[in-house]
């Protein structure tokens, strides 16, 4: 398990790296020199070339991409915002956590739900409460979610006023207003996977519950509970999977529901680099989105290991 | 009969399903206690006015700031000599009075007030004024509003409360930049704290009414009151917060839940109901710098053909998009004037408006009589306005004469970047500027100007009229010249103008004071909450 582990950290890495020089280059492939974007369209060329020399621009791609890996790697330096000036780093700091804390809450929620609900529909195959979870499903599904985020701050916070329209509210100013703040945001970012994950629980104990050894254990007069306890061993394994990458992908999502709910999270911060033009900030922050993805995918494959025990002691 | 595992059976599921409902109820019981927890706005005896506006700002410096919702910020930390009110009319505001003007109009002598200090405790004295204004003229500081004072060849302090410009030729409107372009700060404080201090944090080197004191990048910006403020009582609040809020749904929702207590640019779609909502006032009020156009490019086809840009010009139905897709809050020109505006020419206005049949006659007399099609950009993110919608509706329009615009989306930097070079066949968009008849006119069709190459557009004719408007002392002499230049203008059509937007805000009913800026800022130095 140990030699697995450090395979799959070892091969992170190479992706990781990979990933960065793709994030880089395709960066710098965009038209026009980020030289230029600093002083403007109207800048003579003597002054975007000596820019460009200044900032190391004129090396080759390969000598930059050196530069900038190992400010980051050994300095944690992401370079500054072509917008603001302020040290990317710091900006990254600020937000991820903001950004995490909505993930994971949109991951505890999507966890919550979506398990019991799974099996509860598995148990309840064909039933009425197998029929409505189809509904929900196929509603988190389709819902998309920026209209969902609207819809709820209309209903939850202007109509009924229980939460902020949107914005996020820092601990410090009370673990109520907080948790408030990231009510709405959490739901409509979780329903997707808590859709996903339920009807991925439902198929994967139905089928657990057909196989043999579940007749034999239930000839054997084990209980239900007991049954049950086996049976979910063996289906949660592709859940665990599917619900690990999914907090890499909610982190995609978040790009949505931080701009609806006006939240100044890491995803919120992309998309305004974008608007912007701030490359460094873009490159920035799809580098640390890929880490987080890497990192989710990395954790499945640890967790699919531990959980199976056929894959467990091979190669 | 049941067996015992029938019956541990209907026990475990009876167990799963009161777990089940177990948890449920706790949810349940989780949402109802919510509204019980402590409010997510925290008040204490600190008096906060909170105002939302729709895009990021990009510097906060007076002499680059671009963007006119968040130049509230820079509005409020910095002041200038003369200011221009909520009407249009200039005010004095660092100086005691107007400027006395000399005879030939090119010296501009300004007293100054005794009493004002900096934010930091500095004394205001005629030696920032000359400071500042020779940092903004100097090219290698690169300020973006350079051009609009570079007439101003020398500036003289003659105490340390007058101040003295002479101005290489006369050249009126500057005094209207000095709100929105510039702002006064002390002298050395630039090589004290360099130009990124001025762009992201310039805390306590203005004299406005508040003091930088967090920017939190799309999230929101706070300045606190200024203990030195030289108007006596004001502001009314302590803390200022300006939240950037892009959607404008969710700006309207801060609004109605009282998170914020005024915002900027509502969705035109929603103003008249919303001004009647219970607590809620607002007020729309007409801009006199607020242009909404359609920038062709005249040395690019389709648009280097005048017939062509005539027939676009004339199939236009302004009215019917100020009132059907702006709800009102444009007002339609087919001339860069506005109509409420004394420099307005009706006579100018009627060579450029809608009319399908001289729309006809020009497209039969351009290179295309059966039709063309162009590119036409707009941004992907509103500013000021949304366009969208406009887009949409002019492509219906126009295509009564088969003529078929391609709408492109475009981030709004990269389409302006676009448009300063040229490289553009057209495009519809926003732009503000202080209300001053000029400036527009000179910054696009004026010569080698800022944004000369957003046109393209030479017309020797129209440079000599610009400049006679300079030397021009009061609006007898300067009605003439306009009409002239707006007929010429009209007839040419360098540009397809749509008309003049509004400026309209919505605020909270404890908010008293405030009143709608026809320059779009919004003024906050005098508003407070009961």
């Amino acid at each position: 398990m140990v030699r697995f582990v450090a395979r799959r950290v070892l091969f992170s890495v190479v992706v990781l790296v990979a990933a960065s020089a793709v994030i880089f280059v395709l960066t710098r492939l965009v038209p026009g020199s980020p030289a230029l974007i600093l002083l403007g369209p109207e800048a003579k060329a003597e002054q975007v070339q000596d820019l460009e020399r200044r900032l190391g621009l004129d090396r080759p791609l390969a000598v930059q991409y050196a530069r900038w890996i190992s400010d980051v790697v050994l300095h944690g330096d992401f370079g500054r915002s072509y917008i603001s000036g302020l040290p990317i780093t710091s900006e990254i700091l600020r937000t991820l956590p903001i950004t995490v804390e909505i993930v994971l809450l949109a991951f505890v929620f999507c966890l919550v739900v979506a398990v019991p609900l799974g099996i509860v529909s598995a148990l309840y195959e064909d039933g009425l409460i197998d029929h409505v979870a189809r509904i929900v499903a196929i509603a988190g599904v389709s819902v998309p979610g920026f209209w969902l985020g609207l819809m709820l701050i209309v209903c939850g916070a202007v109509h009924l006023g229980w939460f902020p329209p949107g914005g996020y509210t820092p601990l410090s100013m009370g673990l109520g207003a907080h948790l408030q703040s990231l009510v709405l945001p959490a739901f409509s970012l979780g329903i997707y996977y808590t859709a996903i994950i339920s009807r991925m629980t439902r198929s994967s104990l139905v089928e657990v519950l057909r196989q043999d050894y579940i007749r034999t254990a239930r000839a054997l007069g084990l209980s239900r509970t007991r049954i049950v306890a086996y049976a979910l061993k063996n289906a949660l394994i592709p859940v665990v999977s599917v619900a690990a990458m999914s907090v890499g992908y909610m982190f995609g999502w978040a790009i949505i529901i931080e701009q609806v709910f006006n939240i100044a999270g890491l995803s919120r911060s992309l998309l305004s680099a974008l608007f912007q033009r701030d490359y460094y900030m873009v490159q920035a922050v799809v580098l640390v989105i890929t880490i987080v993805f890497v990192g989710a995918n990395l954790a499945a494959e640890i967790l699919y290991r531990a959980l199976n025990p056929r894959v467990r002691g091979t190669a | 009969m049941d067996t015992k595992h029938d019956r541990h059976a209907g026990i475990d599921a009876h167990l799963g399903r009161r777990s089940f409902l177990r948890t449920a109820g706790v949810g349940a019981s989780a949402a109802a206690a919510a509204p019980f927890l402590q409010a997510w706005t925290v008040e204490g005896a600190e008096r906060v006015l909170t105002i939302a506006v729709p895009n990021n700002p990009a510097t906060f410096d007076p002499m680059n700031a671009a963007n006119h919702d968040a130049m509230v910020v820079s509005q409020t930390i910095f002041e200038n000599l003369i200011e221009v009110d909520h009407d249009g009319n200039l005010q004095p505001q660092l100086a005691v009075a107007l400027p006395k003007v000399s005879s030939d109009q090119k010296t501009y002598t300004f007293d100054l007030r005794d009493d004002v200090q900096f934010q930091d405790g500095q004394k205001f004295t005629a030696e920032d004024v000359k400071y500042s204004f020779e940092y903004v003229l100097d090219p290698k500081n690169k300020a973006f509003r350079r051009t609009l004072f570079d007439k101003i060849w020398r500036i003289t302090v003659e105490s340390p409360t007058r101040v003295r410009f002479d101005l290489s030729e006369p050249y009126g409107p500057w005094l209207y930049y000095m709100t929105k372009y510039m702002g006064i700060f002390p002298k050395g404080s630039r090589e004290k704290h360099g130009d990124q201090y001025f762009k992201a944090s310039p805390a306590g080197v203005g004299t406005g009414p508040g003091t930088f004191v967090e920017w939190r990048q799309n999230d929101y910006i706070a300045l606190k009151r200024s203990p030195n403020y030289w108007r006596k009582g004001l502001p009314q609040w302590d803390r200022l917060v300006v939240r950037v809020i892009p959607e404008d749904s969710v700006r309207v929702a801060y609004l109605m839940t009282g998170q914020v207590d005024i915002i900027s640019a509502p969705p035109p779609k929603d103003f008249v109901r919303l001004r009647s909502v219970p607590n809620v006032k607002g007020e729309s009020k007409p801009t006199m710098g607020g242009w909404f156009f359609l920038g062709t490019n005249v040395k690019k086809a389709p648009f280097d053909d005048q017939n062509a840009r005539k027939a676009v010009s004339h199939a236009i139905d302004r009215a019917m998009l100020a009132k059907n897709v702006f709800y009102d809050l444009v007002d339609p020109a087919a001339i860069p004037a506005p109509p409420r505006g004394w420099w307005f020419s009706k006579q100018a206005n009627d060579l450029n408006d809608f009319d399908l049949e001289k729309a006809k006659a020009h497209l039969a007399r351009s290179k295309y009589p059966n039709g063309f099609e162009f590119e036409m950009m707009i941004p992907s993110q509103p500013y000021l306005l949304d366009v969208k919608d406009a887009a949409v509706a002019i492509q219906a329009q126009l295509a009564k004469l088969n003529i078929r615009p391609q709408i492109r989306i475009l981030e709004q930097s990269v389409l302006l970047d676009q448009m300063r070079l040229g490289n553009h066949v057209s495009a519809l968009q926003v732009w503000m500027s202080p209300g001053e008849p000029l400036y527009m006119i000179d910054l696009i069709y004026g010569k080698d100007k800022g944004l000369s190459k957003a046109s393209g557009y030479e017309n020797p004719e129209v440079w000599r009229l610009i400049r006679d408007v300079y030397g021009a002392k009061d609006q007898p002499a300067l009605k003439p010249i306009f009409a002239k230049m707006l007929g010429i203008l009209a007839t040419e059509s360098p540009h397809i103008w749509m008309g003049f937007v509004h400026a309209s805000n919505l605020w909270r009913e404890p908010v008293k004071g405030f009143k709608v800026n026809q320059g779009l800022t919004m003024r906050v130095k005098d508003v407070g909450k009961a």
